[in-house]
Formats: C-alpha cells, structure tokens, sequence
C-alpha cells in the first residue's frame, strides 16, 4: 500500500500537505451522496426540467421545427395572438366542461359501484370489477375505433335503433354534430375512465376496519348513516386525491377521443387546451405559440394543484 | 507504462472508428456535389445500388396494392437489369420522412404534396431535377407530360418536383340505388339543380341518401367555388375573397341541397364508407378513391357509374387537381443514376398504365388513354376514366394557401363551411367573418 503510494505522484505531493489532504477526503466524503443522487437528477433535468425551461423560453419566440433554422424571438406576440384567436377561447370553455363533466364519471358513479360490490362476496364481486376495469385496459385507439362504428351515421347500431324504435327520423351525424360531439368525448371518456376510480376506491375500502362499522351498527346506524358518516370520511383522502387527478388529467384523458372522433370539429366546438396545443405545434408546425398556450396552461392548472393541496390538507381525514 | 501504451492504443482505435464515420462520409458528401451533371456513372446489375422511396399511397388500404406493384414491377424489370432496388417507405401523414431526414436516415424520393414543396426545397436539402440530372434526358423523358402539369413543381425557374399522381373530383354513382329510384345511372346530373332533384327522388323512393359532398372535404369545395365564377384568393395570393357574391351564391345551393334531407350527413371518413356499403347514390370524391369503390361494387353486387362535377345553370364546371410531386434528393453519383432510373419507369407508360389500373389515378401522359398497349382497353372498360381525361382541359390546382399560417387559414375557410352549410348559421356571414380573420392572419 504504501509502496504504491510512493510510486504515484499526486499522492505523494499531497502527502507532504497534510491540510490539503483532509480537505480532499472531506470533498469526497461531502460529494459522495449528490454522486449517487446525479443519475436522478440527470435524467429529471432531461425528461422534466430541460422541457420545462425550453417552453419558458420558446413560448417567447417563432420556430417552425424545421432543422437549421433559429428560433427568433417575438415577445409577447405569441400571446396576444392566442389571446385573439377565436378557437382558444373555445378551447378554453372545453377544457372547463370537459373538466367539471368527469367529475361523476371519476368520482360519484365509482364511488357507487366501489361501495355496492365492496359487500358482495363470492366470485361475483371480481366479475363486476374486471367488467368496470376492462375499459380502461382497452387502447384509446380501439375504443374510438369501436365508438365510432356505433355512431355512424347510416352503418351504426345507434341510428338504426333509434330509428327503428321511431325516436327518430334521420340519421344522425353523431360526431359532426355540435349539440352531441361535446357530450359524447366526455361520455366516452368518462366510460374509458370510470374503473380508474372504482379500483382506487374498491382499495381504500378494504383498508377501513371492518371493526367501526360493528361499533357504529351496535350504537343503530343504518346503512345510509354507515355511509355518511364512517365510510365518506374514512374515503376522504382518496375522494380528493382523485378530485385533483380527475380536475388535472381530464384535459389529458380526451385528447384521444377529440383526435379519434371529431379532430375538434365540427367547426372546433369539441376541442380542448391540450388539442389545440398540439395543433399548433405539430399540425401548424408552430412551436412558439404552442409554447405560449402550454405555459398559460401550466400557470392555470399550477395554482389548481396548489389551492387544492391547501385544500386536502385542510379537510382530509385521515384514520392513524 | 504498459498501461499508458494500453490506453493509447484504445484512444487511437477509437479516434480511428470516429473518422471513418464522421470525416469519410463528409468527404464523399462533398465529391457527388461538385461534379458536372451532364453525365450519369454507370449502374452495376452485379452489385445493385439501394435507394428509398417514401409514399403516402403506400400508407391507404385503396392504394396500397397498387403502388406495391409499381415497386415490385420496377425492381423486377428495370431494376434487375440495371442494377436499383428500391425500398418503398409508407409515410401516411408526410413526417416519416422530415423525421428521418432529421435522423440522418436515407431518403432519395419522395411522394411529396405540391404546398410543402417550398418548404422541402429550402429545409430539407430536396434538389432540382434540372441539377441532378442531364438536362437533355430530362428535356426528352418530360416529353408527352403536359406543361400545366410540368410548371406545377417549378420553383425560381427550376423545377423541384415532377407532377407525378393526380387526381380530380368525379360523382361517382351507385347503379342499383339509381335504378331503383327510378332513374338512369347513364344520365348522370349535370347541374347543381339536376343534383338536388335526383337526391330527393332517391330518397323518396329508396329511402337512402341520395346524394354527398362532405363539407369538410378540403379540396373539392374549391372547384364549386371556382365552377359559380367565385375566387377564394385574389391573383397575387396575398388576400382571401371567396365571401363575394358568387361565393355565397354557391354555398347557399350547396346548403339547400344539404338541407333537403336527402343528402348523407357525417365528415370525410364517415361518408366514404356509406357509398362503399352501397347505402349512398351519389357521392362526389376523388378519382384516387376508384379502385377501392369498384371492388366494394363488386363485392355488394352493383354498378359503379360516373359524371363530371356539376355546373351552376349554364357555366361550364371548373374541377380542380389534387395530387403528389417526386422530390428527389440523391447524395451519390450511382443514387443519381438509380433515381433517374426509378423516375423515368414510374412516370412512364408502364408507370402511368399501373398507376391509373392499379391505384386509380389519372395518367399524367394522357395519351396513354388512346393506346392499345397501355390504357385503352382499361378506360373502354371503366368509361369513368373519359369524363376526367376531359375535365384535364378545364382544370385549376386546388388553393395553396399562402405563408406561415397556412394550416391555420385553411381551417378556418373549411370550419367556415361546415359552419354555413350543416347549421342554420347565415351564410354571407360567416363566409365574411372568416373571410376577415383570414386576411388578418395573411398581413
């Protein structure tokens, strides 16, 4: 050992400074943990915060994607022409209903369908959650695909049973219609996502003690008051935690169907934020204004996520 | 010192392997661009040269087959003897081959669209024929193609695609519905007013949907603007005015017939697939569409019939043209020669006549139609085939709408129409709302 050291350079000079030595082993010692934590930073700076920052900055400049060329900068032009388009604030309008129409689909038919199978027994209940679980399975591609063919307007189920039952008299263009495409992305979505949250419940639910619901049935309570006042707070971290998913995501989860379905037509009534976003990136191949609307996106949704995380603070239960 | 010997040699290797992908292949970049064009290497059928061709038509299940074939054909015939393979690519939504460019792929040819031709020229190192290949081949092989059709790709005086497959609207016709109803697939309509009789007819009579023109279908829209005497773009392209009178005018007897209740509802992918299951009368569409219809005729057991784009009272009908260019961009002298080869039999007779039987496209070498050899047989057989070699002396190319936004332009004239013609939305204005949004974004 020390033999080797004698023949190495570096260390023998450090040797005769033993100060410096110490500031050596005590920067390695200091270095040692951020080494092992580099890999993960490294690839959140690649997959989240390089992204993040290029956004920032692209949303202040006009860039085609084109290799070669130069983003130039335009400052607030990208957002004054967002601000101006007709389509954004339609697309904004979307993004609340389709928001606020989840909210059944994600939280209160589940909640039903969790508590309803929770006290089944036998094989019947796993039959019932793979049923309500199998949408979600499913390729967004295939379901659309699958939607569609029933909404045609001459060759699908739907018209021809309407029409058959005499409700009524034409065909109806499901998709190209403003007064039904709207309705059916979210119902879609909201059938696609239903099992999402009867899973999540269906969980929550067994990790409630069987033993309250004893104590609460000894002291009188009926199922309805078993519900209200044992399960519904028990649930309430997980009710708010989908809340926020469903309020977050939503945008998200229909994109599919909107780019499937409608392309957000007819005459852009059914689009939403995230389709628009990528319209104007990849179909406009402008990324300065896509840019724009992805940090406008990313303020608006940031303070949700914020207010909301004040907000399951304050009013979850949580059962120690 | 072993050691430092060990590292070395590591270092060099590696130094080695770097340069011979890097530095070499600069180096041959820079020896194919220097070098006078008037002359072609010669190809070596022992050691064929490889070269790709990106196609859409290679991407849509009625076209598939019959661009498969043209490929095969080549490689069988020319190519074999020549010494090229190509390699088709399907690229369905024109961004397989800006990603492979991108990539550092191999891209040699591709089926491009006559708006993005500006753009490939001036990113995407697409270069001109004029360039590329010897001018007095080039002057003789475009012989027969018609000069409309030859400036199409002409950029600054050179040209940087050649008009390759093209195609015009046709109504095509169901037979059977017709006869049922009444009528003589024979006698197609031939004006606007003709159109709306025989649809309320079918309807009363068979119960189906007589007649479609999708309002979002994006390109004929602009021949029945053209064919009432109406402009979408003003000469210079620098302003939209398809809000004019005429404008309006053919919109509003597109509405009524749209209204009438005998006219198929639903967008581009929903009313295709009404005609092929034999539940349509008429349906305006390309002749691109062609051999997918006639198998669907086959398989439901009726007639396909045809006739031209109708006209407004007695104005002659203006169809316009949709359709596909070659780029090329060979980075080789041997690719040179294999791309010329490639480009000279798929733009031939033998190309043209495997395009027009097999695919359904118009043979840009209209002569074709009246030789024994190659066409004339197929078009006594599928009659359809006159009725747009005829439109070719009328025909106009679809709008090329202007600039940076013209993806977004384009959207709001087609949500324009959809907008006018399936609500009760009134016509004159939202054509001049649109119209005025436009012009705002073309300033």
């Amino acid at each position: 050992m020390r033999n080797n050291q004698g023949n190495s350079i570096g260390i023998s000079t450090l040797e005769s400074v033993p100060s410096k030595k110490f500031t050596a082993k005590k920067l390695r010692l200091f270095a040692k943990p951020y080494l092992y934590l580099l890999p993960t930073f490294l690839l959140l700076w690649i997959w989240m915060y390089y992204p993040l920052f290029s956004t920032f900055s692209l949303a202040f400049q006009k860039w085609g994607m084109v290799p070669g060329t130069v983003p130039s900068p335009v400052g607030f032009e990208n957002f004054v022409r967002l601000l101006t388009s007709k389509d954004f604030g339609v697309s904004i309008l979307n993004t609340v209903f389709y928001t606020v129409g989840i909210i059944p689909f994600s939280i209160i038919i589940p909640l039903i369908l969790a508590v309803a199978t929770h006290n089944m027994e036998g094989k019947m209940k796993n039959v019932y959650r793979t049923m309500f679980f199998i949408p979600l399975i499913l390729a967004p591609v295939s379901d659309g695909a699958i939607w569609r063919w029933m909404f045609h307007p001459t060759n699908g189920l739907v018209n021809t049973v309407l029409l058959d039952l005499g409700i009524i008299n034409t065909n109806i263009a499901f998709f190209s219609d403003p007064l039904f495409a709207k309705w059916l992305i979210l119902f879609i979505t909201g059938w696609k996502m239903m099992g999402f949250g009867t899973i999540l419940f269906s969980a929550a639910l067994t990790g409630i003690s069987k033993d309250y619901y004893e104590a609460i049935s000894l002291d009188g309570a009926s199922r309805f008051q078993q519900f209200k006042d044992l399960t519904l707070p028990l649930l309430s971290p997980m009710i708010l935690l989908i809340l926020m998913m469903s309020l977050l995501f939503s945008s998200q989860w229909t994109f599919a169907y909107i780019d499937m379905l409608t392309r957000g037509g007819p005459f852009g009534t059914s689009t939403n934020i995230y389709y628009e976003m990528y319209k104007y990136g990849f179909a406009n191949m402008d990324v300065g204004l896509s840019a724009a609307a992805a940090l406008m996106f990313f303020v608006v949704f940031g303070i949700i996520a914020f207010v909301f995380n004040l907000f399951s603070k304050k009013y979850a239960f949580y059962d120690n | 010192m072993a050691k430092y010997l060990k590292n070395l040699i590591v270092f060099t290797v590696v130094l080695l392997l770097l340069s011979a992908c890097g530095i070499g292949s600069v180096q041959d970049a820079n020896a194919s661009e220097g070098e006078a064009t008037t002359t072609l290497p010669e190809l070596d059928p022992e050691n064929p040269t490889k070269i790709t061709f990106y196609s859409y038509s290679l991407a849509y299940p009625t076209m598939k087959e019959g661009m498969k074939k043209l490929i095969n054909d080549f490689n069988e015939t020319v190519g074999k003897e020549k010494g090229v393979v190509v390699e088709g690519v399907a690229d369905p939504n024109f961004q397989q081959y800006r990603a492979d460019i991108v990539a550092g792929k191999e891209v040699d040819i591709v089926q491009n669209v006559f708006p993005m031709l500006d753009a490939s020229r001036l990113s995407l190192g697409f270069q001109a024929y004029e360039d590329v290949f010897p001018e007095d081949e080039l002057e003789e092989h475009l012989q027969g193609i018609s000069e409309n059709a030859r400036q199409l790709g002409v950029i600054d005086g050179k040209m940087y695609g050649l008009a390759f497959t093209f195609s015009t609207p046709i109504v095509f016709i169901n037979g059977s519905i017709f006869e049922e109803a009444g009528l003589d697939p024979n006698d197609p309509p031939e004006t606007w007013a003709e159109v709306k009789e025989y649809a309320v007819q079918i309807k009363e009579e068979t119960g189906k949907d007589g007649f479609a023109l999708e309002p979002d279908n994006g390109w004929v829209t602009d021949g029945v603007f053209f064919s009432n005497g109406a402009q979408i773009l003003s000469e210079d392209r620098s302003e939209a005015m398809f809000a004019s009178e005429e404008g309006i005018e053919a919109v509003e007897i597109w509405k009524d017939i749209y209204q009438s209740g005998a006219h198929a509802v639903g967008s581009t992918t929903e009313v295709p697939e009404q005609f092929l299951a034999g539940n349509l009368g008429m349906y305006i569409t390309s002749t691109a569409l062609h051999s997918g219809m006639k198998a669907a005729a086959e398989a439901g057991g009726w007639e396909l019939y045809g006739g031209p784009l109708p006209q407004f009272g007695d104005q002659p009908s203006v169809p316009v043209n949709s359709g596909s260019a070659l780029t090329v961009r060979p980075d080789t002298d041997e690719k040179r020669a294999a791309t010329w080869e490639f480009i000279k039999y798929v733009t031939g007779a033998e190309g043209y006549t495997t395009i027009t039987q097999e695919i359904g496209y118009l043979p840009l070498r209209t002569e074709l139609a009246d030789q024994e050899e190659y066409l004339k047989p197929f078009v006594e057989e599928n009659p359809l085939y006159k009725i747009n070699l005829e439109q070719l002396e009328e025909i106009q190319p679809t709008t090329i709408w202007p600039g940076e936004n013209a993806a977004e332009t384009s959207a709001i004239f087609t949500d324009a129409i959809v907008e006018a013609i399936t609500t009760d939305a009134d016509v004159a204005d939202t054509l001049n709302n649109a119209q005025e949004e436009i012009n705002g974004l073309l300033k």
